[in-house]
């Protein structure tokens, strides 16, 4: 492990040294989150202190969050699920504003559309088009109609009355939507892994999870809405399922995995490492030792998805939702649900930092996202 | 948000009794429920061809259902009622749109609050609507498949994140909600049925006069008494109680009540220091009202109540049991009683102790060989079915209720805890070797783990504790920096020690300390 690192550190190195010393040089990694109410937060992880706070106007809080390649914006969605709000990291500016909703709620006859989003929400790699999940009900004059789950394509260039320049089909139940590096694929993350094409929808293909017909196990159940993988470009979430064949056990012994989608690659993978002993919500990768994930919730869990082991669990102060990593693999920043990060050694998996919210305020289901900055 | 309900209603409508219903003089010649209706609701439910508004009509629920509609009304739509205009919504389209007797008589358990494991007749059924809430709240509705489905799309359009929660999200719930469920609920719980077409022709009975109570609540005992209603109009009363429990207190107070569809009894009443809700059902002839009460605040604390009028009519017995060959004081509480006490074959009445038209004690004392188990109770004509139970020893102690949620409150925080009032409940074995209940019997309590996974987590230290009397009082809310930040979240069993003539018998309930009730509703 020690030699793949000093290799990779060296690799940078070599690059820093060519084509974009500059970038190198210059580029901070800052940890951005958000807490109640409605602000952003961004922090310096070495500093281990809040570098800057942001507040986003209007009302709820902070959900997802995605920036720009350049680090500059961040998009947030916020509003109680119904708006995606622009924010320029340097002159703490509103910088994008779009409003999920359509129509005029003061006219009953009016069959306005009301939108909500749920979890899902991605930026492409060139940083010009925003992927927002939408949940659209149409308010008749005197009952509802429930609408078909989609997403709305924004460009970021869509200044502070956004509007959507394509509507995609989604499938329901999305959470997660992840676009692949090269910006060629999206994928949602439903019942099952459906790959879509960005263009228009179109579903490419299914790899299925809930739906899997894998002899002698029960379905798998996933369940996550953290994007937070642009450190290793692999998206990771642990699954849950039971052995069901005869002999396992009664009831069935139930298993616990990793599901591993390389948004590179596309390469999917699901392997269980373990009976089931923790809940944990999400997961990250590695991007220095490309085969541990670290996961949490109520403890913090590092796992090995080359030999589908546990390497080692701790017991957390307090249940994280959501987790990232440094660029250098040295430690992991559980979030969420509270009100501190708390830093760990992914060495020794021990408590080496932790940076208060101002205030005492609640992260509750906001991401953590690794951001570099000039 | 606290619902205002029919609880304020009751009070509201007290106060306007006499502007208001179908026989109190109207608001500009009509009655004022219809007047919201046409003035109100018709802003966005249009005339429907039957003559009524659109999706208004085309629904049947009790008055509890009926005000979690307005409720949601004035929530989501930003409609407009003072409390009055609520009541008298709710009571013109209870009156209507209500539930048969017998349509009401297998859910009234949510309607009283009790806390019970409900036993759903339909898995799908239950799958999709009772992950959320009781199974009741839904078989306390009437709608045809059509408007069930409307409701499906007010369920996913305003919570649109039901579809991703853990009871819902391993299924194609929007696809099951729009296909499957409302032709099946429409199929079960249809708009029109025979019973409430019948129930229709029923006509309001005036419940003024005198009553005798009879009741029991867990933790406190036995209780009997007189109540007084005064009619003010419109199936509304005025109601006066004076009550005496089997340890000698005695309570007195007034209240008011409201009787929905003819039979729906809703009253609230202060009594003492404590101020409760009643809810009770109406017997077809008009003549008997039976059901819960529970305090204002604390559904987990209440009673049983029954109250009959007229001659020859029995509330209750207290105490129903009689041990054998122990000569036990027995009274029978009711209306218009006359005649001799009979007890049934094998209990003797040794002597009356006093005998007036509303309660009879007597002395009396059951035979080695008496049969066990439940009998009839008779005063002369008054007869009482299964009324007093002959017993030998205890055999087995239940804790009832068997299952309860206790939630943490309180603690700085806007919602107190919710108590659970737990009571031993003793059992015989019948001639066939099958548990006989007796009934309730002092105990001792205790609290303990419910399980390892409690005893590691401290459960019982942190939980809660128990009075004497078996009232179960949860741990303060928020997070508790001796359990590492979490919450006073426990899994208990709360055991009772009966002693029963020098035999010592144990039962045992389980307790799940729960988070505060955030959003209530009138059912749940």
């Amino acid at each position: 492990m020690k030699s793949k690192a000093l290799v990779t550190g060296a690799a940078l190195l070599a690059l820093c040294a060519t084509a974009f010393a500059p970038l190198c040089v210059q580029a901070k990694e800052y940890i951005l989150t958000g807490v109640k109410p409605n602000r952003l937060v961004l922090i310096d992880p070495a500093k281990r202190a809040i570098t800057r706070i942001y507040t986003i106007p209007g009302g709820g809080s902070p959900a997802g969050i995605v920036t720009s390649p350049d680090g500059k914006t961040a998009y947030v969605t916020t509003n109680h699920t119904g708006s995606l709000v622009g924010i320029d990291l340097d002159s703490g500016k509103e910088v994008f504003h779009a409003d999920f909703s359509d129509g005029d709620f003061s006219d009953v006859s009016s069959g306005a559309l009301r939108v909500r989003s749920f979890y899902g929400l991605e930026i492409s790699p060139d940083g010009k088009e925003l992927f927002v999940s939408e949940s659209p009900v149409r308010l008749l004059r005197d009952e509802y109609k429930v609408e078909d789950t989609r997403i709305a394509v924004y460009r970021t260039d869509g200044g502070l009355a956004a509007e959507p320049v394509r509507l995609l089909p989604l499938p329901r139940r999305t959470t997660n939507i992840m676009m692949s590096t090269d910006g060629t694929k999206l994928y949602a993350n439903s019942w099952d892994l459906y790959t879509l094409d960005p263009k228009d929808g179109k579903v490419l293909k299914v790899d299925k999870i809930l739906n899997w017909d894998r002899k002698n196990f029960a379905p798998a159940g996933v369940f996550n809405v953290w994007n937070q993988f642009e450190q290793a470009h692999m998206f990771v979430t642990p699954y849950y399922t039971a052995r069901t064949d005869p002999g396992s056990g009664n009831p069935p012994t139930p298993r616990t995995g990793l599901l591993t989608l390389d948004l590179k690659t596309g390469d999917i993978h699901m392997n269980e490492f373990e009976d089931f002993s923790a809940i944990m919500f999400s997961s990250v990768l590695s991007p220095v030792h490309r085969n541990e994930v670290y996961s949490t919730f109520k403890t913090l869990t590092k796992s090995d998805i080359e030999k589908n082991i546990l390497i080692k669990r701790v017991t957390l102060p307090r249940p994280y939702y959501c987790i990232n990593i440094s660029a250098d693999g040295r430690e992991v920043y559980v979030a969420g649900a509270g009100n501190d990060i708390g830093v760990y050694s992914t060495g020794t998996l021990k408590r080496i930092g932790e940076i208060k919210m101002p205030g005492g305020a609640d992260m509750a289901g906001a991401w953590i996202r690794m951001v570099e900055r000039p | 948000m606290k619902f205002i309900s029919w609880r304020i209603a009751a009070a509201a409508a007290l106060m306007t009794a006499a502007t208001i219903g179908r026989h109190a003089p109207a608001l500009a010649g009509e009655p004022l429920g219809a007047k919201l209706l046409k003035e109100t609701c018709a802003r966005c439910h249009t005339a429907s061809p039957s003559g009524g508004f659109e999706r208004i009509s085309e629904q049947r629920k009790t008055p509890e259902g009926w005000e979690l509609t307005i409720s949601r009304m004035e929530r989501f739509e930003q409609v407009k009622l003072s409390a009055a205009q609520e009541a008298s919504l709710v009571k013109w389209l209870a009156d209507r749109q209500g539930l048969a007797p017998e349509e009401a008589a297998p859910f009234r358990y949510a309607l009283e609050r009790r806390a019970v494991v409900e036993a759903p007749d339909d898995a799908d059924l239950a799958g999709m609507c009772a992950s959320c809430h009781t199974y009741a709240r839904i078989g306390l509705e009437r709608r045809d498949k059509g408007e069930w489905l409307k409701l499906a799309n007010m369920h996913l359009g305003q919570w649109p994140n039901i579809e991703y929660v853990a009871t819902s999200r391993d299924r194609e719930w929007w696809k099951l909600a729009s296909t499957e469920i409302p032709a099946k609920l429409g199929a079960k719980w249809p708009l029109v049925t025979k019973v409430w077409t019948d129930w229709q022709t029923h006509q309001h009975v005036n419940l003024a006069g005198s009553w005798r109570v009879a009741g029991h609540r867990p933790g406190k005992g036995d209780y009997a008494g007189d109540l007084v209603v005064r009619s003010k109009g419109d199936d509304h009363y005025s109601i006066a109680y004076r009550i005496t429990y089997a340890d000698g207190t005695k309570l007195a107070g007034q209240g008011s009540a409201v009787v929905y569809t003819g039979f729906e009894w809703r009253g609230t009443v202060r009594l003492g220091r404590e101020e409760m809700h009643e809810v009770y059902a109406l017997s077809t002839d008009g003549n008997r009202l039976s059901g819960r009460w529970f305090l204002d605040g604390q559904d987990g604390i209440g009673g049983d109540m029954v109250a009959v009028r007229g001659a020859n009519a029995i509330a209750g017995v207290e105490p129903p049991f009689i041990r054998l060959g122990k000569p036990s004081r027995i009274t029978v509480i009711g209306s218009g009683l006359n005649g001799t006490v009979n007890l049934g074959s094998g209990i003797a009445v040794e002597k009356v102790l006093s005998a007036t038209p509303g309660a009879v004690t007597v002395l009396a004392a059951a035979a080695k060989d008496a049969p066990l188990g439940a009998r009839m109770v008779a005063v002369g004509k008054a007869e009482s079915a299964n009324a007093l139970v002959v017993y030998d020893k205890v055999s087995a102690v239940k804790v009832e209720p068997e299952i309860a949620v206790a939630r943490m409150g309180g603690n700085g925080g806007p919602i107190a805890p919710a108590l659970s009032q737990f009571e031993a409940i003793a059992y015989t074995k019948a001639a066939d070797g099958a548990p006989l209940r007796i009934g309730p019997m002092p105990a001792k309590w205790l609290v303990a783990n419910f399980d390892e996974t409690a005893a590691r987590d401290g459960d019982a230290k942190f939980g809660g504790h128990i009075a004497p009397s078996g009232l179960f009082t949860p741990g303060p809310a928020g997070p508790n920096p001796k359990r590492n930040g979490y919450d006073n979240a426990a899994n208990l069993s709360v055991k009772a020690t009966v002693a029963d003539a020098g035999t010592m018998v144990e039962g045992a309930a389980h307790v799940y300390v729960a988070p505060q009730r955030w959003v209530d509703a009138p059912i749940r």
